[in-house]
């Protein structure tokens, strides 16, 4: 019952002012944002690359959280991250049920995401990736991830 | 009363819930009423009826009605909170306050009806955003006078000096084209003064002056709204009572430290509640913005079931 009020003002912060790499592309509703990020370091495999990140509301954001997930484009591809499966599909502690609190928002989530990927060296998608992506119809917030390693 | 009319009551409320549940607002009334006649002693049927009245927007009756379910049963959260809607849409801000702040007190007092304190509590901002509107309204009046006393005057004098030209031309004491040119000048100097003059008033109004944004130290993490009812976590964090409380129904744990947080944890952080009302009393008609509010009428009393 809050979600639009809070992701009214939401809006209006990130229309001010953004960290450096996170420009917001989309926002036309509450159900439905398009954010771009990109890693502003040198690490050579996001350098030079744009990636889109779409976040689905429900009516009881920020109680529960949102559903974030990497957007394939001509433009963006999907970045390489253990954590991060080929259609997009992100397993992140803080975007879990368990992890999730609401006092992120979708800045702090675009943050997170940078330094996930800013920390990472591998070139590699998660175990079982393929099977994953041609099998699965869970939405992203009803599969239960197992963490794997907790260093990335 | 005869035996089976409590029972009969029962049925005809049961049959005012399912009108009311399918939006035949007459309809369920009409049941409402019927189960009045066969039984007056039961609060819920007139806090029932009152909702559907409500709908109807019969403010007077809404409040007979609650007032009648309130004597028969004073801990009456929903009595006071329909009360509250009704006084408010009849512009009776001040006593709108007072019912809608009884609701929520017993709201928070009761354990199992938490789920309604959101929207009682919203109700409270707009409530004391009414107050503000009606003193702001007054006070904007009080200046438009002086300002348009002002301007009045100053057109006057304005009219008076072109006229004076104008004598003074026709008796040939001034040239015509001299006079244009003096006409024309006298017009921009008054235009500047009344120019002036709005500058002026409009800088001495305090609005322009304030900035715009609510402290950081007044706002609720997690709905990012200014609070009403803060709770102080045992991190020494502050939020609002109702949406902190949501939230620990799902998960319990503290929103910022992870650590394991229940709901008897909480205590009332009065001195910011003190905090946040002065605020709300100095700035509320820009804090609580009812336009931004999405209440549309059917989402809006949703959490209050008719039982």
């Amino acid at each position: 019952m809050f979600a639009s009020k809070r992701l009214s003002k939401e809006l209006l912060k990130l229309q001010d002012k953004l960290p450096p790499g996170i420009t917001l592309v989309k926002a036309d509703n509450f159900e439905e944002w398009q954010m771009d990020i990109r890693v502003m370091d040198d690490n050579p495999l996001y350098k030079d690359e744009v990636y889109r990140l779409k976040f689905s509301f429900s009516q009881s954001y920020p109680i529960e959280a949102p559903e974030v997930t990497f957007l394939r484009t001509p433009t963006t591809p999907i970045p390489w991250h253990p954590h991060v499966y080929s259609n997009g599909i992100i397993c992140l502690d803080l975007l879990d049920r368990q992890g999730w609190s609401p006092v992120h928002n979708v800045e702090s989530i675009c943050v997170s995401l940078q330094s996930m990927l800013t920390s990472n060296t591998k070139k590699e998608r998660p175990p079982g990736d393929e099977n994953f992506v041609r099998y699965n119809t869970q939405r992203p917030r009803d599969i239960s991830f197992v963490f794997h390693d907790n260093q990335v | 009363m005869p035996p089976g009319n409590e029972y009969a009551a029962e049925q005809l409320k049961k049959q005012g819930n399912d009108h009311f549940n399918n939006g035949e607002y007459e309809l369920a009334e009409q049941s409402y009423t019927f189960a009045i006649q066969k039984n007056s002693a039961s609060p819920l049927i007139f806090t029932n009826r009152a909702n559907a009245r409500l709908k109807l927007k019969k403010w007077q009756e809404v409040i007979d009605d609650c007032i009648k379910s309130i004597e028969l049963m004073q801990e009456n959260m929903k009595g006071f909170f329909y009360l509250a809607q009704a006084q408010l849409a009849i512009n009776h801000p001040n006593e709108a306050l007072s019912s809608a702040i009884k609701a929520y007190d017993f709201c928070t007092e009761s354990a199992q009806q938490t789920s309604n304190a959101a929207t009682i509590s919203a109700f409270v901002l707009k409530c004391k955003k009414a107050k503000w509107d009606i003193r702001e309204r007054d006070r904007i009046r009080r200046r438009a006078d002086l300002l348009s006393e002002l301007e009045l005057h100053m057109e006057k004098e304005y009219k008076a000096s072109i006229e004076e030209i104008d004598a003074g031309v026709e008796r040939g004491e001034t040239g015509q084209i001299e006079g244009q040119e003096e006409k024309s000048r006298r017009k921009d100097e008054w235009e500047k003064k009344v120019g002036d003059l709005r500058t002026a008033f409009a800088l001495s109004d305090p609005e322009n002056l304030q900035k715009r944004e609510v402290p950081d130290y007044l706002v609720d993490g997690i709905t990012f709204e200014i609070m009403h009812d803060p709770v102080v976590t045992r991190n020494g964090r502050s939020y609002e009572r109702a949406t902190l409380i949501e939230h620990l129904k799902r998960s319990p744990i503290d929103p910022l430290t992870r650590e394991p947080l229940t709901i008897g944890d909480l205590r009332p952080n009065i001195s910011l509640k003190d905090a946040c009302a002065e605020f709300m009393e100095n700035n509320s008609g820009w804090v609580y913005d009812c336009e931004d509010g999405e209440h549309d009428a059917d989402t809006r009393w949703a959490h209050l079931s008719s039982s």
